[in-house]
């Protein structure tokens, strides 16, 4: 076996596996904290990809210094998604209405993104790139270095206010027992909205990474939902380190099946890692990280 | 509640038969057009009714019940490519059909023991995962014809058009996962499926074989969904992966369920009905707002009327009779 190419295939996995966990956090923290899977989430990266477009077209706005713009709105759309939709179908249903009002809520969307832009195949170009690398024969392209470490810093930031700030404690809080957390002051309502906003927010900063890398279309949305829940189900729930590890092994099944046995064979070999944690791990290696797993 | 087994009304016999009586005179009145209507609203409405099988009664809603229809499709076409060339069409579709049962039963047998003993999202999401696989093998191996398709032999009887020949046969079906439903809801199995659906700890707790009950809802159910695979292969006349493991035949399932009325019988059959009006002729002219009228509909469902149609109507009716007899 070829050691370079090992290498490269190995490094190649590391920063895909970096920007699915960006593009899977927002996934994992709603699950984890709300119960809630999300089936907008996909949704929800195509429209960051599409709004940093959208940016760049009408302000000139490079798409990484557009991620903060991309962040807020998304979280403004994420809240009022909970608080509207979200919220009622539990009250009024179960956990298992939420997935049809996610997959309806993505569904909508999805139209309104193709009405908006259209239904062609576009990309993002930004003008910060790092340099491509050479490292002893080994390619570290530059759009991709940049996405991972865009991603790193954002998953780092996301991790840190999850365990130093207050309104992290509260959303820990919440997500390990909402009616506790309640008598204890915190007003759960408002952690949930703020959760979803905030997973909404992480979801758009990783289309506009996902849109540099890879040219994308509004069809791109169920992968991108399935994607996040592959690496929820192998790294862990509703942590940002679950998400990482996740990520990693995603993106190595991914791009070691894709080398080693033929381009065409990813998917099968992640769908069969899916169902093989199913099986063996549901709440992933990490578990979930609230809750005792099940 | 009622009780499970209790007699059926004569008034509920009375409507079923006028109905019959309906389907059966409808083909030879309506035009193709809406006779396609009609057989999509059999196929899918029958479909519904053997995914509510195990999905109606428990919390297992599959999200990849295409994964059998798809099976079905293929296994029946694919065979159907390798039986001897001078077999007549018939005799291929039911050698297909039998050999699709066959596979969807072992299929659905191996994939329950792990999956069942999912809950909830879990498992709807495993489902899900087992039908992109399935879509994905079919995908990646030449020898499945997934990519570019195949087609399957025209089925032809003397003095029916094909529309109404394929209108008949769903038909078949369509009264088969009708009668099948009743059958298990009226059974001990299907008693203990409400239980599982209410609490399933405490349902094993009691006694009720629980893992049985949900394997033979399981497979029932996937039976059905794969023999319509094989009579809509055959009524495409050529299929690929992208026609038959569709992820949005396993979701309008559910939505029919739901705009229906979980748990009855009418309740997918007039969801489908409605469903499948709505987008093909309201909306025949507005291909683009297909998918944002579904996500719609889901939504006003499950906010306004989370028992579905049939739902609203008992409410409404419960309410006329409370009236009547001077409750409030």
């Amino acid at each position: 076996m070829n050691a370079t190419l090992l290498l490269q295939t190995l490094v190649d996995g590391l920063i895909l596996g970096g920007i699915f966990s960006l593009s899977a956090v927002g996934f994992s923290l709603i699950f984890g904290v709300l119960g809630v899977v999300n089936l907008a989430h996909g949704v929800f990266i195509l429209a960051g990809a599409y709004l940093g477009l959208w940016l760049k077209g009408a302000l000139g706005l490079d798409p990484l210094a557009a991620i903060p713009v991309v962040f807020l709105i998304l979280a403004v759309i994420g809240g009022a998604l909970q608080q509207t939709l979200v919220s009622a179908a539990i009250r009024r249903g179960s956990l298992m209405t939420s997935l049809l009002i996610t997959f309806g809520a993505s569904l909508i969307l999805r139209d309104l993104l193709i009405l908006a832009f259209g239904p062609d195949i576009q990309s993002l170009s930004s003008t910060w790139l790092l340099r491509t690398y050479h490292v002893g024969g080994v390619v570290i392209d530059g759009a991709r270095a940049t996405g991972l470490l865009a991603s790193l810093v954002l998953l780092a930031v996301l991790a840190v206010a999850l365990h130093a700030m207050k309104v992290g404690r509260a959303i820990r809080a919440t997500a390990q027992q909402s009616f506790a957390a309640g008598l204890c002051g915190v007003d759960s309502n408002w952690i949930y909205m703020l959760t979803f906003g905030v997973s909404a927010g992480f979801a758009g900063a990783s289309g506009i990474i996902i849109g540099m890398i890879n040219p994308f279309s509004p069809f791109d949305d169920a992968y991108w939902t399935l994607n996040a829940f592959v690496t929820v189900v192998l790294g862990g729930i509703g942590s940002p380190v679950g998400a990482l590890l996740g990520g990693l092994m995603l993106g190595e099944i991914s791009t070691l099946s894709s080398q080693y046995i033929g381009p065409r064979f990813p998917n099968v070999f992640i769908f069969c890692a899916l169902l093989l944690m199913l099986i063996v791990r549901p709440n992933g290696l990490l578990g979930n990280a609230y809750k005792a797993s099940v | 509640m009622d009780a499970f087994n209790g007699r059926i009304p004569a008034g509920i016999w009375g409507l079923s038969g006028a109905l019959l009586v309906a389907a059966l005179v409808l083909p030879f009145m309506l035009s193709p057009f809406q006779l396609r209507l009609a057989q999509q609203i059999l196929l899918f409405g029958g479909m519904a009714v053997a995914w509510e099988m195990l999905g109606g009664f428990t919390n297992y809603w599959s999200f990849g019940h295409t994964a059998f229809f798809g099976l079905g499709a293929f296994g029946a076409g694919l065979l159907g490519q390798q039986l001897d060339p001078s077999l007549s069409v018939a005799v291929k579709l039911m050698i297909g059909m039998a050999f699709a049962i066959g596979l969807a039963f072992v299929a659905a047998l191996a994939i329950a023991i792990p999956v069942l003993n999912l809950r909830g999202i879990y498992f709807a999401i495993a489902m899900l995962a087992f039908a992109e696989i399935l879509a994905e093998i079919t995908k990646t191996f030449d020898a499945f014809h997934g990519t570019s398709g195949f087609p399957l032999p025209a089925l032809l009887v003397p003095g029916l058009t094909k529309v109404q020949l394929f209108y008949f046969l769903f038909l078949v079906l369509f009264l088969a996962n009708i009668a099948v439903f009743v059958w298990l809801r009226r059974s001990r199995i299907g008693m203990g499926l409400t239980c599982i659906g209410q609490d399933e700890d405490t349902a094993s707790m009691l006694g009720i074989p629980t893992e049985r009950y949900k394997l033979i809802a399981f497979v029932l159910s996937a039976v059905l969904t794969a023999m319509g695979g094989v009579l809509y292969g055959y009524s495409l006349g050529f299929i690929s992966t992208g026609s038959v493991f569709r992820i949005d035949i396993s979701l309008n399932l559910i939505l029919y369920t739901m705009l229906g009325g979980i748990g009855t019988v009418a309740g997918p059959i007039i969801g489908a009905a409605l469903m499948i009006v709505l987008t093909q002729v309201v909306l025949g002219n507005l291909l683009d707002l297909h998918m944002m009228l579904t996500g719609a509909v889901l939504i006003a469902m499950v906010i306004l009327a989370p028992k579905g149609l049939m739902g609203l109507a008992r409410k409404v009716w419960d309410r006329r009779r409370g009236t009547a007899e001077g409750r409030p």
